[in-house]
């Protein structure tokens, strides 16, 4: 097994002091990110990234730091939901239907331990599917010519488009947005300057770091303004800390089909963790919910969706890491994450940064570890960090936002396109624009271009070329289809709601 | 209604965007499409979608979720602060943007005075502490004092 050595190797790497070290601060800080409700693993991921630039940490530690804040956000995101009703982040949103009702009981927990559990044994699971399926897609991939690269492109959109937001429209609006951005600078291949509008700022183009702060700092700052609660009733987590045997035996075939079927969506580009806890949480109810106890604290209910998150986040780093076109908008900024370093993500990049891809994995494996010791015994420190009023923690959001951004450059022309481009981005959100198309189009904007002109230089501008081979031809199917399908369901969906006269 | 009129000045922008586009020319050309195609079929993707927000019909009514007290007006005036504290980052130098930063936001969150503005001095003085002299990311004293 070619796979189990280069595993065994990347533990050597994940091992060293100052990686454990990253680990163990992005699994705590992840889940503090994933607890506190309108923070989620994107702005996590985007508020540490430019620091992590900054502490000029090797690329592999600054990877092994961001995948442990998105990590731990999945755990995290559990705690505010049992606790307080409210989604830490969105991946938490069913845990909220049967884990409140629990901690109410006052069985909270049980709810927090057994969902840490179902979590643990989801990102195994995860990560063990990438050991086993990532290195063959990324072979597979290497046949990729710039053509099929294009019409992969295209499907990541698509499939963003049909399944993200309720208006198909806006998010392919938002993801042209996201490309329009990136065009920006001057242009690698004729060296014209494109709308610079003259400034000398914007000749490199628009900071990667800049957008993304802007967009998943600065607006979600904006939109916090909106929440009316503040602090909110934290219950009490009294009573047995631990689940028991029976508890673990009555929800673990719920967890395995979960973990699986999570896991698997998590790949599909679009379709992140909180469509994965959905679905899991809809069929775990239809197989197993015989007496019509979900919703009324039932634990399998606490434990199917929890699993289905954490693996459907461990899933979302295949397509990234093998093709270079990230599914999710997380797995987006963390590829933008890559490019800063001069390393792009594709196929090559478990032949060239074999240290990289592998030390990464076995990272997750070890940060995992420390997130289920984090997040049993110690889940009433970070209960107690829901009580942070928002008057401090805003500020301080904002203070190390600009932290980072000012790292990068240090100059005043930065911060204000970020604020700029986060109140731009408070409008598009106010008007239900979602941002990970935005982001996803701005990270892949460069690619897609250079691979439309490198196709259409091979074939002399022969357009034939973008549907030319199976692989092209079967990717516009699937965009088309994944396009489509979402549409005529939810068409079906609103003609049974609004009955025809 | 928003919507449409968010549509109505994104056709404007786009039209902006694709004049621009279209003046871009590559002095040498050794490849089929130069460097203004891209951008012309990201504007007319963009046109398409503009025209379809601003004149389909409408079956749900759409408004804005209406936002709490004052809304507007704090969201504004956070809006200020931020783009107050992105000019003032380097002129007054990073410990005091930031406490005035915080006083001003720790207030439209609802702080109270006493709080906000120990808050600010613990935020300004440790976070410069912390990056500045112990992670050594180079933060700005303030242009300002410099003679």
């Amino acid at each position: 097994m070619d796979n189990l050595a280069s595993l065994w190797h990347g533990f050597a790497v994940a091992a060293t002091p100052i990686n454990l070290l990253m680990a163990l601060v992005g699994s705590f800080v992840g889940t503090v990110v994933g607890a506190l409700p309108g923070l989620g693993p994107i702005n996590g991921v985007a508020i540490l990234l430019p620091i992590a630039f900054a502490l000029k940490l090797p690329a592999t530690s600054a990877l092994i730091l961001l995948a442990a804040v998105y990590l731990g956000c999945e755990y995290g995101g559990r705690i505010s939901a049992i606790l307080i009703n409210i989604p830490g982040d969105a991946g938490a949103l069913m845990t909220t239907l049967d884990g409140y009702p629990m901690a109410k009981r006052g069985e909270a927990g049980v709810a927090l331990s057994i969902s840490a559990w179902s979590s643990f044994v989801a990102s195994v699971i995860g990560t063990t599917g990438m050991v086993l399926f990532a290195p063959a897609l990324a072979h597979w991939a290497l046949a990729f010519g710039p053509a099929e690269y294009f019409a992969l492109m295209v499907f990541a959109i698509a499939c963003l488009a049909g399944m993200v937001g309720d208006s198909p429209v806006k998010t392919l609006l938002a993801c042209v947005i996201g490309l329009a951005l990136a065009t920006v600078g001057i242009d690698a291949n004729s060296g014209v300057y494109r709308f610079t509008f003259g400034d000398v700022h914007l000749s490199d183009g628009i900071q990667f770091v800049v957008v993304v702060i802007g967009l998943f700092s600065v607006s979600e700052i904006l939109l916090m303004l909106e929440q009316t609660h503040t602090g909110g009733q934290v219950l009490k987590a009294s009573g047995r800390k631990w689940f028991n045997l029976q508890e673990a035996m009555y929800t673990w075939w719920g967890t395995i089909r979960s973990s699986v079927i999570g896991f698997v969506i998590g790949v599909l580009p679009g379709a992140g963790a909180s469509i994965a806890s959905a679905v899991t949480y809809m069929i775990e109810k239809n197989l197993t919910d015989t007496e019509g106890t979900f919703g009324k604290g039932d634990i399998r209910g606490v434990a199917a969706p929890e699993a289905a998150n954490n693996s459907a986040a461990n899933g979302a780093f295949i397509p990234m890491l093998t093709l270079g076109v990230p599914g999710s908008g997380t797995t987006a900024v963390m590829m933008g994450a890559l490019t800063l370093y001069n390393i792009t993500p594709g196929p090559m990049l478990f032949k060239e940064q074999p240290d990289l891809v592998w030390g990464l994995i076995a990272s997750m494996f070890i940060g995992n570890v420390m997130l289920l010791v984090m997040n049993i015994p110690m889940v009433g420190l970070f209960a107690r960090m829901l009580t942070v009023p928002n008057w401090f923690l805003v500020p301080a959001i904002a203070a190390i936002s600009f932290v980072g951004v000012y790292a990068i450059h240090a100059t005043t022309f930065d911060l204000v396109l970020m604020t700029g481009l986060g109140v731009f981005g408070y409008f598009l959100r106010k008007l239900d624009f979602p941002m990970a198309p935005l982001i996803l189009g701005f990270v892949l904007g460069d690619m897609m271009e250079q691979n439309l002109r490198r196709a259409l230089a091979i074939s002399n501008g022969d357009v034939h070329i973008l549907y030319g081979s199976g692989i092209t031809i079967g990717l516009w199917i699937a965009a088309v289809v994944m396009l489509v399908v979402p549409l005529l369901l939810r068409w079906r969906r609103n003609n049974k709601l609004i009955p025809m006269p | 209604m928003v919507d449409r009129l968010f549509a109505g000045i994104w056709l404007l922008l786009t039209l902006g965007f694709a004049a621009m586009a279209r003046t871009y020319e590559a002095q040498y050309s050794y490849e089929p499409i130069g460097p203004r195609a891209f951008p012309l079929l990201l504007a007319g993707i963009s046109a398409v979608c503009a025209l379809w927000l601003l004149l389909r019909p409408k079956r749900v009514a759409e408004t804005l979720a209406p936002l709490p007290d004052g809304g507007p007006a704090r969201a504004a005036a956070l809006i200020g602060a931020l783009f107050a504290y992105a000019f003032l980052f380097e002129f007054v130098g990073f410990p005091l943007a930031t406490v005035l930063v915080t006083i001003a936001i720790g207030r439209l969150f609802g702080g109270g005075w006493r709080h906000v503005a120990l808050a600010g001095v613990a935020l300004g003085v440790v976070l410069f502490l912390l990056f500045d002299t112990t992670l050594d990311v180079t933060l700005p004293l303030g242009a300002l004092w410099r003679t």
